[in-house]
């Protein structure tokens, strides 16, 4: 399940530097941060990348994921600080709903 | 970070807290604060504002007016997003993204969005979550050219010829006065109109207001325009004061006035009643009624105020003032089309709109 969760960000973040000038395209690794100090979203690409998640979560993982509801929002800087946490986030979300 | 959320309750408590009003960084003006308050549309329990807080300093705040529209005859609560910023060094925080979203959720996803910035409609367009409504079109009709402010406002350091720029505007503007002068003198615009200026809305123009209302998305009312009339965002002020030095919006202007206005035409009968905003040399229709008969003499109406007055710009977003603006035939230096872009989550989508009817003044711009 982790693997599929990791291409599917791959899969987002391919989206997301189609929107993005080359100098800044998002590297397709678990360790790339997202928000924080080191972060390399705004706001706007912060909310893109939280949409894009949620629609493909639902195409290539057949799972509905709502990544906007209080209990994310109030862990943004950690459940967004890198890809990789991301991944861990929707993992384990995933498997409650189970 | 931490992000605080204000409903009206709080929001009264903080007016009268000092410490909410010792931060660096405003997350609102007191004046705008009361009017967030006082708003006829609120309830005590509904959030008006979400700040963020990093080590005690405000790194971003979101502003939400909550308001109720109306689709055939169904009620809708909805929140209009306003106010809505970041502190440049935590742009990549995630703090917008939490705004944005915490006030989607506080309003069950119902949330309106009236202009905005560039940045706010990336992000806005970024969630996938609103659906832009038909803008009005409009129009920036220049009446006088004040190219002193204008030039001064892009160069500000050309400020030692002002007295050369002014003299230019004095000339041009003699020009058009005499162009004006002769056509008032052929036309006679607004023969046989009256005015009735009135400070809080009275039982003959709220029964006017509500005959002509039932195709307005929000349909205002006399609650509504007594409120705006009464608590204004912006003030008329000379100088900067110390809270519009630490409010990253508009709280100030210097000259800023709402104007309404009952009109009549011969007869004893009320024809048509407007809402006109004036902030500075600009002057805006923000909310009007009338029957669509009566279109040719509420725009001689609008403009014989605009030109009293000595407006530098009228604006315009009633189609059907726009649409007779080129009968009226009045000399101005330029009209230019605008459009006013106005989106509702996608809640509202199966929720019929086409039909509905926006003012210049929805949303949030009446304040602004």
């Amino acid at each position: 399940m982790h693997a599929k969760i990791t291409q599917m960000l791959f899969s987002v973040i391919d989206e997301l530097n189609q929107l993005r000038p080359p100098d800044e395209y998002l590297t397709k690794d678990l360790e790339t941060p997202i928000t924080g100090d080191s972060g390399r979203l705004d706001s706007a690409g912060l909310i893109n990348l939280i949409a894009l998640t949620e629609q493909k979560a639902a195409a290539e993982l057949g799972r509905p994921l709502l990544l906007t509801d209080d209990r994310t929002l109030s862990q943004v800087n950690q459940v967004f600080r890198t890809l990789g946490t991301l991944a861990d986030y929707i993992h384990l979300r995933l498997n409650e709903k189970k | 970070m931490e992000i605080k959320a204000f409903t009206v309750a709080d929001l009264k408590t903080a007016l009268v807290s000092e410490d909410f009003w010792l931060t660096k960084t405003l997350p609102i003006t007191k004046h705008r604060a009361l009017s967030y308050s006082r708003n006829p549309r609120a309830e005590a329990d509904d959030l008006v504002l979400l700040v963020a807080y990093q080590d005690n300093r405000v790194v971003g705040y979101l502003g939400i007016l909550p308001d109720k529209i109306f689709s055939n005859d169904v009620v809708y609560k909805l929140g209009w997003l306003t106010s809505w910023w970041v502190d440049p060094s935590c742009a990549t925080t995630g703090v917008g993204a939490i705004l944005l979203f915490k006030a989607l959720n506080a309003y069950d996803q119902y949330i309106g969005v009236s202009g905005s910035s560039r940045e706010a409609r990336k992000a806005l367009q970024a969630s996938q979550k609103f659906m832009a409504l038909k803008p009005l079109r409009g129009l920036d009709i220049r009446l006088r050219m004040n190219v002193t402010r204008e030039i001064l406002r892009r160069l500000p350091m050309l400020k030692i010829f002002q007295g050369l720029f002014k003299i230019v505007d004095v000339m041009m503007d003699e020009v058009m006065d005499v162009r004006r002068f002769f056509w008032q003198r052929r036309k006679n615009p607004g023969q046989g109109l009256t005015f009735e200026y009135i400070s809080a809305i009275d039982e003959e123009a709220d029964r006017f207001i509500q005959r002509h209302y039932q195709q307005d998305l929000t349909r205002k009312g006399k609650p509504d325009f007594n409120w705006i009339l009464n608590n204004p965002w912006i003030l008329s002020a000379p100088l900067k004061d110390a809270a519009s030095k630490k409010y990253y919006f508009s709280s100030r202007a210097d000259r800023f006035s709402y104007l309404a206005i009952k009109v009549f035409e011969h007869h004893p009968e009320m024809m048509g009643f407007l809402l006109l905003k004036v902030r500075n040399d600009r002057m805006s229709v923000v909310f009007s009624y009338f029957e669509n008969r009566h279109a040719a003499s509420i725009t001689a109406a609008v403009f014989h105020h605009a030109l009293v007055m000595n407006m530098s710009i009228l604006s315009l977003y009633d189609e059907r003032l726009v649409a007779t603006i080129s009968e009226l035939g009045c000399p101005c230096w330029s009209a230019q089309i605008k459009s006013r872009g106005f989106s509702l989550s996608k809640a509202f989508a199966d929720i019929p709109l086409a039909n509905s009817r926006m003012q210049g003044g929805d949303g949030d711009l009446v304040f602004y």
